[in-house]
């Protein structure tokens, strides 16, 4: 009996880690996300940014995992069956937070879009808008998990960046669209932009999302 | 041993399968239904704590039982177990939560008309009281905690799995102390009118005396294990889901709240407790576990602004709690007739 406590609380707590290691996997693909493109902007498809590119991909990677893991053993345990259904499906959406990073640091490694100087402020600042968009719903979804009351603060948060990161792609593209450049160019670049701005509105889809999980979470 | 008194004893019997059915489905029907608990895990838990709460604690309840209508000859106390006992089952095929307390009290009842014997009617308003008192005060008790428990959730910041474990484990807990509560107060319902006639002799296990009385209430309560384990799923899917629908906290609250009903209702040391330092206390009475777990779940649906409760079906329970005790007095008087008429047995002295 003892011992059968034991191992309900320590397969428990390993859990908990796991979830808890997810959103550490957010942050981290977030900030390489954010350091990949700054080093693309300067050095193009260095030996770095492979470097880079390759470190997102073992985060997607480990993700993948730990969503596996989460999944089985919330179904293999049946747990929080009230919830499970609303917990598997913000892990599903977190999780494409977290391919969307990579798929767009691929794109750059494969596309190598060329971005004139001019654009290079505007750029990181819109890497910075997404990935302070990501790291926020992995924190208002952490939220969801221990304090559930802050939520709404953290989806504010992501709610206001994803607006400022609109406003950002929106004034790139205009200035790529009014400039001298090649239209392939222009078409190539605006594509880019749309991707990374992408990952805001899938953050901000997931918030709307873990609202309503909210609601139903409180007794 | 005389064996027409198990003849007539399996009424009693029956009416205890009856309980076992739709009350226990209260104590663990929650649970179940918000699949925290597997239906054979609580059924388990369920059965051990009726048995010994039957035994350890039951005797209170059986003297206020008696007090409404000593009924006097084994045939009359067999058709007044079987009047209840068929009135409970007729409810619970038709998927209505009843009350096994006011099916054996319209049965008694019932035979006092029959029999021409005087109904107590201050002992009965006081049964009757507690019909009302037991919802309201489990709806009470149901709010007090779920704002407890919603202010501990909030301080603690535990995290979702931890609290599903703490819950699953405050289930078992309040199953087991609801099972035992069932069983202390609920027993006399099945085996109080059968007291007076038991044949038991006392037995001693090791240090431990069992009464004959006690050695009744443990058969009485053999067949309430045997309505959980039978019959019992049908009713948790009205209890579970039907009235409103509760997360697993909600339901562990419910199961808390009217245990604690049941508990007060039937224990005599509290009784004893309150009196030697003069406070109030409430009678000993068996009261309806169905009355207290929609009083609970009631009082908690009003507390989150009564938004979701299906108040349609909660009027047709509520006109189970009134038919009830009127269908299971005219069923008894009918059978009283039959059996003192057609069967020559006496049913009365």
């Amino acid at each position: 009996m003892f011992q059968l406590k034991i191992s309900l609380f320590s397969q428990t707590k390993a859990l908990e880690n796991k979830i808890d290691l997810f959103h550490d996997k957010i942050m981290d693909v977030a900030m390489t996300f954010k350091k990949a493109i700054a080093v693309f902007l300067r050095e193009q498809r260095s030996e770095d940014y492979r470097k880079l590119c390759k470190q997102i991909k073992n985060i997607e990677h480990d993700a993948d995992g730990l969503r596996r893991d989460i999944e089985n053993k919330l179904y293999a345990q049946n747990l929080i069956p009230d919830l499970r259904a609303d917990v598997l499906e913000l892990v599903e959406n977190l999780d494409r937070i977290i391919n969307r990073f990579d798929e767009v640091a691929y794109k750059f490694y494969i596309e190598r879009p060329d971005f004139p100087e001019e654009y290079h402020a505007k750029m990181k600042e819109l890497c910075e808008q997404v990935s302070d968009c990501a790291e926020n719903m992995a924190i208002a979804s952490r939220a969801f998990f221990r304090d559930f009351s802050t939520v709404r603060d953290y989806s504010q948060k992501v709610y206001f960046i994803e607006s400022e990161s609109d406003l950002t792609s929106g004034k790139m593209k205009e200035a790529i669209f009014d400039s001298d450049m090649p239209l392939a160019n222009k078409l190539q670049l605006s594509g880019i932009i749309s991707e990374v701005a992408d990952i805001a509105d899938i953050a901000e889809d997931c918030i709307d999302e873990l609202l309503i999980f909210t609601i139903k979470r409180d007794i | 041993m005389d064996l027409s008194y198990f003849i007539f004893l399996s009424s009693g019997l029956f009416l205890g399968w009856s309980l076992g059915a739709n009350d226990a489905a209260n104590v663990f029907g929650t649970a179940v239904g918000t699949k925290m608990l597997r239906f054979k895990t609580a059924a388990v838990i369920a059965s051990l704590f009726i048995i010994l709460g039957a035994v350890c604690g039951g005797a209170g309840t059986s003297r206020t039982l008696a007090e409404l209508g000593s009924v006097n000859e084994l045939a009359g106390a067999f058709m007044v177990a079987l009047s209840a006992a068929l009135a409970v089952y007729w409810m619970v095929s038709s998927g209505t939560p009843v009350s096994t307390t006011q099916a054996i009290v319209g049965s008694i009842v019932g035979w006092n008309f029959y029999s021409n014997h005087h109904t107590d009617t201050t002992i009965l308003a006081k049964i009757v009281s507690t019909w009302l008192i037991c919802p309201v005060l489990s709806g009470i008790l149901a709010v007090g905690i779920y704002w407890l428990v919603k202010r501990v959730l909030k301080h603690s910041k535990t995290h979702i799995i931890r609290q599903d474990l703490y819950t699953r484990i405050g289930l078992v807990l309040a199953c087991a102390f609801g099972a035992y509560a069932l069983g202390a107060n609920n027993i006399a319902n099945v085996m109080g009118v059968f007291v007076d006639a038991a044949p038991f002799h006392e037995v001693a296990i090791g240090n431990i005396t069992f009464s004959g009385t006690q050695i009744l209430f443990f058969i009485g309560g053999l067949a309430i294990s045997c309505g959980v384990f039978t019959y019992s799923q049908k009713i948790i899917k009205t209890i579970g889901n039907d009235v409103m629908s509760m997360s697993p906290i909600i339901a562990w609250i419910v199961v808390v709240a009217q245990s604690l009903v049941l508990f007060l209702f039937a224990s005599q040391s509290l009784q004893y407790f309150l009196h030697a330092h003069n406070l109030p206390a409430l009678p000993l009475v068996p009261v309806s576990s169905s009355q207290a777990v929609i009083g609970a779940v009631v009082g908690i649906g009003m507390a989150k602004g009564g938004r979701g409760i299906r108040w349609s079906l909660l009027g047709k329970v509520a006109l189970g709690w009134v038919t009830t005790p009127v269908i299971s007095a005219l069923v008894c008087f009918i059978f009283l007739f039959v059996l003192e008429n057609v069967f020559n047995l006496v049913v009365y002295h």
